[in-house]
C-alpha cells in the first residue's frame, strides 16, 4: 500500500508491506524494518527501526502527522496517491485561488454564479495584520466561495474556485 | 477603596495568570469571552464568564462601551486590563473612572503622557534624564543641518510623519549629511506627504533592556530590576532574560534607577516599565514607557519572588507598595520562551489548526504560563502566542540549560510552532555568551533555521504505521502477496 509522504517541502513516496512478522516500508532509500508500540502516555510510542529505538510522542491530523521525537517537533505531510490521482479532475490551479498563508476574509466582492473578469477583485484578505486584494486568475464564471466575511482560513485552503473553462 | 470582585478585560496567558493570584487574594472573579472564542485556561478559573460580541473577535475586546457596561452589570468594583487590548488606552481608564470602577493601572493623564512619544521624550530630557541625541527640524529649520551635525555620525535621518522603516537613511560621513537629507525629504513627502525630518544618533547593534517599576501614585516608586529583551523577530521580543548578561553591577544600578526616577517624575502609580536602547560601549537611552504589566514580566517574579499582579491589586486597592528597595533581591537567573504558533523557516507565518495533543514541561524551575488547552484550536483571531515558558536557575548556565531541557518536552501537535527555532537560538554560542543585539535573529536567520540530522526514514515509518487505514490495507492484503512486501506492479 502506498503513501506519499511530505517532509519540510520534499516529497517522498513510500510502499508499506508486511512479511508475516513484522512491518517493511520501502523508501527510495532502500528498505525500512519498522514497529510501533504504544507506551501508555498519550499518543506515546516507541518506534524501532534502522536498527535503533526512539520514544515519541505522535498525533494523526487530517492531512499530517505530527512527530515529536528527540526534542524536536515535525510534521509529515500524507497523501494517498490514489486519491490524489483520482481528485485532480476537480479543476486545474488555474481555477482556484489558494491562501498563501492563514488568514481572515474582510470582505468579498463577488458570489457564486458571478462572472468575472481576469484581474477583477474577488475578495479581501486580512493575514499578519496586512489587507490583501485577491484577483480572478482568469475570465470566469465563480463557482465556490467557500468562506464568508469574518470567516478564518487555513494554508492553502481554496479561497475562490472557477468554473472548469469550457474547451 | 477596597476591591472585592474584579474583572479582566482580558483573555489568553494573560487573562489566566491574572485571575490566579486575584483568586489567591480571596476577590470574587469574572473573565470576558467573545461568542466565537475557544475556551481557554482562563474560563476554567474564573467565577463568572461575560460575554461580548463585535464584528471580530479583537473589535469586541477593544469595545469601551461594552466592556464597561459588563463591568458594571456584574457588579465588578475593579477591572485589570492585562497587557494590550485596551491596557494603554486614556479613553478606557476614564469610561471607568466615569462609571466609579477603579482601573487596575495608572491615571489617565499618565498614559496619555507617555503614549505620546514626542511629549514623552521631551518630558524626560527635561528632568534630565538620558534621551538619545536628535534634532527635530520644526523646533527651528533655518538651523536643522547645523543641529543634525552636532548630533555626531553615525546618525539616522527620519520623517517626523514616519513609521516601518520608510524614509530612513543612516548618514555616517559629515560629506554625504546635505544630500541625504534632500533625499530623505523626498522620500517623506512621497510615502507620508510631509518633507519634515529630524535626526537622530544611530546606535550600532544595539540593545533593548528594560526596567520594571512599581508606584504608589504619591511618589514613592521601587524598581524590581532590568529585563534584557534583545531576541526580537519583525520587532517583537520572543525571549527575555534577567539579569542581563551585557550589565555590569555599576551600569545595573544606574539603569534602574534612572527608570526610576522616571517613574516618580510622573508619581507613577501601578507597574510599568521604562525601556532603554543600549549601546555597546554602555550608554543607554530613554526609549518609551509602558503603562502596564508587560508580557515578560514572569522572569522578574522568579528572580524578586514578588507577585507583581499581588502588587498592582495592593495598589490599586490603596494599600500602597508592599515592598522597599532594600528588600527587592535579584537570585539567580530566569528567561522566558514566548512559544508561537508560527513557521520560523517561513517568515514567522503565522499556523493555525486544531490542538491534537498538548503536553507541557514541568519540574523544578519551570513555570508555563499558558492560553491554551488541549482539544482547542488556534485560530487567526488573536495574536499568535499560545503561551510562555519560563524558567528559573543558580545562574544563566543552569538557567539556559533549563530552558533548552524544558523547551525540547513541550509536546504541542497539530499546529507549527517556534519550540525547536527557540532551542535553536538557546543553543548559539552567541546566545549563550550573551554577545547579543536587536539584530541577531535577522543576522543569524540561515544558522538558526538550517535543517537538523536526517531523520526522515524514522519520520514516514512513524507517519506509515500510525495511519490505520493503511495498516489495515497492508494487513488485509493475502499473506502471499503480503510477503512479497516491496513487490509492486
Amino acid at each position: 500500500m502506498q503513501r506519499i509522504f511530505q517532509i519540510d517541502g520534499e516529497e517522498t513516496e513510500c510502499w508499506l508491506g508486511h512479511d508475516g512478522s513484522r512491518f517493511v516500508l520501502n523508501t527510495p532509500n532502500g528498505t525500512v524494518a519498522c514497529q510501533l508500540d504504544p507506551t501508555g502516555l498519550p499518543g506515546g510510542y516507541t518506534l524501532r527501526a534502522k536498527g535503533v529505538v526512539r520514544e515519541l510522542r505522535l498525533a494523526v491530523g487530517p492531512e499530517a502527522t505530527f512527530v515529536h521525537m528527540n526534542g524536536r517537533t515535525y510534521e509529515v505531510g500524507r497523501a494517498d496517491p490514489a486519491e490524489r490521482l483520482a481528485g485532480s479532475d476537480g479543476g486545474t490551479g488555474d481555477d482556484r485561488l489558494v491562501a498563501p498563508m492563514p488568514g481572515v476574509v474582510v470582505s468579498a466582492a463577488v458570489k457564486p454564479g458571478d462572472t468575472v473578469k481576469e484581474g477583477q477583485p474577488l475578495l479581501v484578505i486580512e493575514s499578519m495584520k496586512l489587507e490583501t486584494t485577491l484577483t480572478a486568475p482568469r475570465d470566469g464564471v465563480v463557482a465556490e466561495m467557500p468562506f464568508a466575511e469574518g470567516d478564518s482560513f487555513g494554508l492553502k485552503d481554496i479561497l475562490a474556485q472557477l468554473a472548469p473553462e469550457e474547451e | 477603596m477596597t476591591i472585592s470582585k474584579l474583572l479582566v478585560a482580558n483573555r489568553g496567558e494573560i487573562a489566566a495568570r491574572v485571575l490566579r493570584t486575584a483568586k489567591a487574594r480571596g476577590l470574587a472573579t469574572a473573565v470576558l469571552r467573545h461568542v466565537a472564542e475557544q475556551e481557554g485556561p482562563a474560563h476554567l478559573i474564573a467565577d463568572e464568564i461575560v460575554m461580548i460580541d463585535g464584528p471580530t473577535p479583537v473589535a469586541a475586546y477593544l469595545d469601551i462601551p461594552q466592556i464597561v457596561d459588563a463591568a458594571k452589570k456584574i457588579g465588578a468594583d475593579a477591572v485589570h486590563p492585562g497587557y494590550g487590548f485596551l491596557s494603554e488606552n486614556a479613553a478606557f481608564v476614564a469610561a471607568l473612572e466615569e462609571a466609579g470602577v477603579t482601573f487596575v493601572g495608572p491615571t489617565s493623564e499618565t498614559i496619555d503622557l507617555m503614549g505620546d512619544k514626542i511629549r514623552a521624550r521631551a518630558f524626560v530630557e527635561e528632568r534630565g534624564f538620558p534621551v538619545a541625541p536628535s534634532a527635530i527640524e520644526d523646533d527651528d529649520p533655518a538651523t536643522f543641518v547645523e543641529r543634525a551635525r552636532a548630533v555626531g555620525y553615525p546618525l539616522l535621518i527620519k520623517p517626523s510623519a514616519g513609521g516601518g522603516g520608510k524614509g530612513m537613511r543612516v548618514v555616517r560621513e559629515d560629506s554625504t549629511l546635505e544630500t541625504e537629507i534632500e533625499t530623505a525629504r523626498r522620500e517623506g513627502q512621497r510615502y507620508f506627504g510631509d518633507g519634515r525630518l529630524f535626526v537622530e544618533c544611530y546606535i550600532e547593534r544595539p540593545r533593548h533592556i528594560e526596567v520594571q517599576v512599581m508606584g504608589d501614585g504619591q511618589g514613592n516608586v521601587v524598581h524590581f530590576w532590568e529585563r534584557e529583551c534583545s531576541i526580537q523577530r519583525r520587532f517583537q521580543k520572543i525571549i527575555e532574560e534577567t539579569p542581563s548578561p551585557a550589565l555590569t553591577p555599576e551600569q545595573r544600578d544606574e539603569i534602574c534607577e534612572t527608570a526610576a526616577g522616571i517613574a516618580r517624575a510622573v508619581k507613577y502609580r501601578g507597574a510599568g516599565t521604562v525601556e532603554f536602547i543600549y549601546a555597546q560601549d554602555g550608554a543607554f537611552y530613554f526609549l518609551e514607557m509602558n503603562t502596564r504589566l508587560q508580557v515578560e514580566h514572569p522572569v522578574t517574579e522568579l528572580v524578586t519572588g514578588f507577585d507583581l499582579v499581588a502588587e498592582q491589586l495592593r495598589i490599586a486597592a490603596g494599600e500602597g507598595l508592599s515592598a522597599t528597595q532594600a528588600n527587592i533581591p535579584q537570585t539567580g537567573h530566569s528567561i522566558e520562551l514566548r512559544v508561537c504558533a508560527e513557521d520560523a523557516t517561513a517568515d514567522f507565518r503565522p499556523s493555525i489548526g486544531d490542538l491534537l495533543l498538548l503536553d507541557e514541561p514541568s519540574g523544578p524551575g519551570v513555570r508555563v504560563d499558558s492560553g491554551i488547552l488541549d482539544g482547542g484550536k488556534v485560530t487567526t483571531d488573536f495574536d499568535p502566542m499560545l503561551s510562555k515558558l519560563i524558567v528559573h536557575g543558580r545562574d544563566r548556565v543552569e538557567a539556559i540549560a533549563r530552558a533548552r531541557q524544558a523547551v525540547q518536552n513541550y509536546v504541542v501537535l497539530g499546529v507549527t510552532t517556534n519550540t525547536g527555532y527557540l532551542d535553536a537560538i538557546l543553543a548559539h554560542p552567541d546566545f549563550a555568551s550573551g554577545d547579543v543585539s536587536t539584530g541577531f535573529l535577522a543576522e543569524q536567520s540561515e544558522t538558526l533555521t538550517a535543517p537538523g540530522e536526517d531523520i526522515s526514514d524514522l519520520l514516514m515509518a512513524a507517519a506509515a504505521l500510525s495511519d490505520e487505514r493503511l495498516v489495515s490495507d497492508v494487513m488485509q492484503i493475502p499473506e502471499m502477496h503480503r510477503k512479497m512486501g516491496g513487490w509492486r506492479n
